[in-house]
């Protein structure tokens, strides 16, 4: 029998190898590596405020090019930054919300845990929203899950089954609690911080929704 | 849509279904706790440690509305307290824990705050009958990988299909997650209306297992038995006759080779009665007529 756990795997790799074009690891020459994802073709990164500490950059992508990359924006209350890299014509993640989720659906997070690069961690979604347990920070909507985030995880997409982004990894509460940035808070920050351009590439990154 | 479509939905739906039972209970200062519909007049069933005061509960409807409750009573050995409300509940569908197996899929839910949230895990383990570390009896053995995320504690374990197989306690042990099963739930929640408390007998002693002598051991057709190491002053034990070095081997015509059976025959409905204990006293056996109280 071609069972229900071999095609639940068959489409879980589906997923996961769409959107792992997308997803770049951001290197930072003090601090170690983190994750991003690619927001934008024409070379906008997204990732956490803390990923993107001051000193010099780079972007590696998974077609083997490590770029230096510019910090453009950063919201440290929001704990995120974007990051741009000359290059054109990259895969870009399909753009979700983090507004229309269940808990109980699944979701899975992307990233190099421990400089493991491309690794992948699922779990289901607990909850959504700015005042959760022990999560009483100001400002910030969360997207927390049932799933492990590492060191190397942060700045890396949070996705749905569709592959879509609904979070940026940010951090963890306890051993197996896994917290994103809602990306509505992302859209929302590219737009008051990046103007003009951010506008285009949000509206760009809408298209996919 | 993929398979995986469809399992995320099934997810989502169940923890739909189910949260139209699930309640919020506020009765301790820092976070709330998680409580389950447990009759359709307004009873709530929740975990006892949840449950910091007697008075001053609110608890908070699926529908957002939120009520006051009184608390009909708790039992601190398996973790389970009921509450009154006059609110109008849906009441969850239960199944039996027999239908669990190692490796479903099960979810955690709670609702500290005011919507419900939801943790994913696999059956780690089922077998029966166990004892709580304060000595609770619990039907079945129900340990699962769910993260018990804060406020979690009193809310159900449920099916992929929505359906509760009991309520989550995260003190009934460190480290692992346990679920009370049902039938448990049925029990003390009954005791629980009748008595206000989960009646327990008390005997006033404290005890040993020791190995029985050769002779007795093959007379008596069991290895052990419990040796008297003290018998408390005033006691049902000691008002019975029982003494200091008596090696306790029946009861109520059980036999008594280790705690957990003497535990056992200590049952709350065995509260009052008289019952002959078999002792070995002076390497003979000897019948004593004991009288089980109440523990306090």
């Amino acid at each position: 029998m071609n069972g229900v756990f071999a095609q639940l795997n068959a489409a879980l790799t589906g997923t996961i190898e769409g959107v792992l074009r997308s997803v770049v690891q951001v290197r930072d020459t003090t601090r170690g590596a983190g994750a991003g994802t690619i927001w934008h073709s024409d070379g906008l990164i997204l990732t956490n405020a803390h990923v993107a500490q001051r000193g010099s950059l780079q972007v590696a992508l998974q077609d083997g090019r490590v770029l230096p990359a510019t910090v453009i924006a950063r919201d440290d209350e929001r704990d995120l930054a974007a990051l741009s890299i000359d290059a054109r014509d990259l895969p870009t993640i399909p753009i979700g919300s983090s507004r229309h989720l269940h808990p109980g659906q699944w979701v899975m997070a992307l990233g190099h845990p421990w400089g493991v690069t491309n690794a992948v961690t699922g779990g289901i979604l607990i909850g959504v929203g700015s005042n959760l347990p022990e999560l009483q920070m100001p400002r910030r909507d969360w997207v927390v899950a049932d799933l492990h985030l590492r060191p190397g995880n942060s700045g890396g997409p949070m996705i749905d089954v569709s592959g879509r982004l609904i979070g940026v990894n940010t951090l963890m509460t306890g051993p197996g609690v896994g917290v994103a940035v809602g990306v509505d808070a992302a859209k929302q920050f590219l737009r008051e911080s990046l103007g003009a351009r951010a506008a285009d590439a949000v509206v760009h990154a809408a298209d996919y929704v | 849509m993929s398979i995986l479509q469809d399992l995320s939905n099934d997810l989502a739906g169940a923890v739909q279904t189910a949260s139209a039972s699930i309640v919020r209970v506020e009765a301790r200062r820092r976070l709330a706790a998680t409580g389950i519909a447990w009759s359709a007049d307004g009873l709530v069933i929740t975990s006892n440690h949840g449950v910091e005061r007697d008075e001053n509960i609110r608890v908070g409807l699926p529908s957002g509305e939120t009520v006051d409750a009184t608390l009909i009573g708790r039992d601190p050995t398996t973790d389970i307290a009921v509450l009154r409300t006059t609110a109008s509940l849906t009441v969850p569908t239960w199944v039996e824990t027999s239908a669990i197996k190692v490796g479903h899929l099960v979810l955690a839910l709670g609702r500290p705050e005011a919507d419900v949230q939801a943790t994913l895990g696999v059956v780690s383990a089922v077998s029966g009958e166990w004892r709580t570390m304060a000595g609770g009896r619990v039907d079945v053995y129900l340990q699962t990988d769910v993260v018990m995320y804060p406020g979690f504690s009193g809310g159900p374990l449920i099916s992929a299909g929505g359906q509760m197989l009991g309520m989550n306690s995260s003190s009934l042990a460190r480290g692992v997650s346990l679920t009370i099963p049902a039938a448990t739930l049925k029990r003390v929640a009954a005791a629980l209306a009748a008595h206000g408390r989960v009646r327990r007998g008390y005997l006033g002693v404290s005890a040993q297992p020791v190995r029985l002598p050769a002779g007795l051991a093959s007379q008596i057709g069991q290895e052990t038995g419990l040796l008297l190491a003290a018998v408390e002053p005033d006691s049902p034990a000691e008002k019975s006759g029982l003494l200091l070095g008596d090696t306790l081997y029946t009861m109520a015509g059980q036999p008594i080779r280790q705690m957990d059976d003497l535990m056992a025959v200590l049952s709350g409905d065995r509260v009052g009665q008289t019952v002959t204990a078999g002792v070995v006293r002076g390497g003979q056996t000897v019948e004593v007529q004991v009288a089980i109280g109440e523990r306090n």
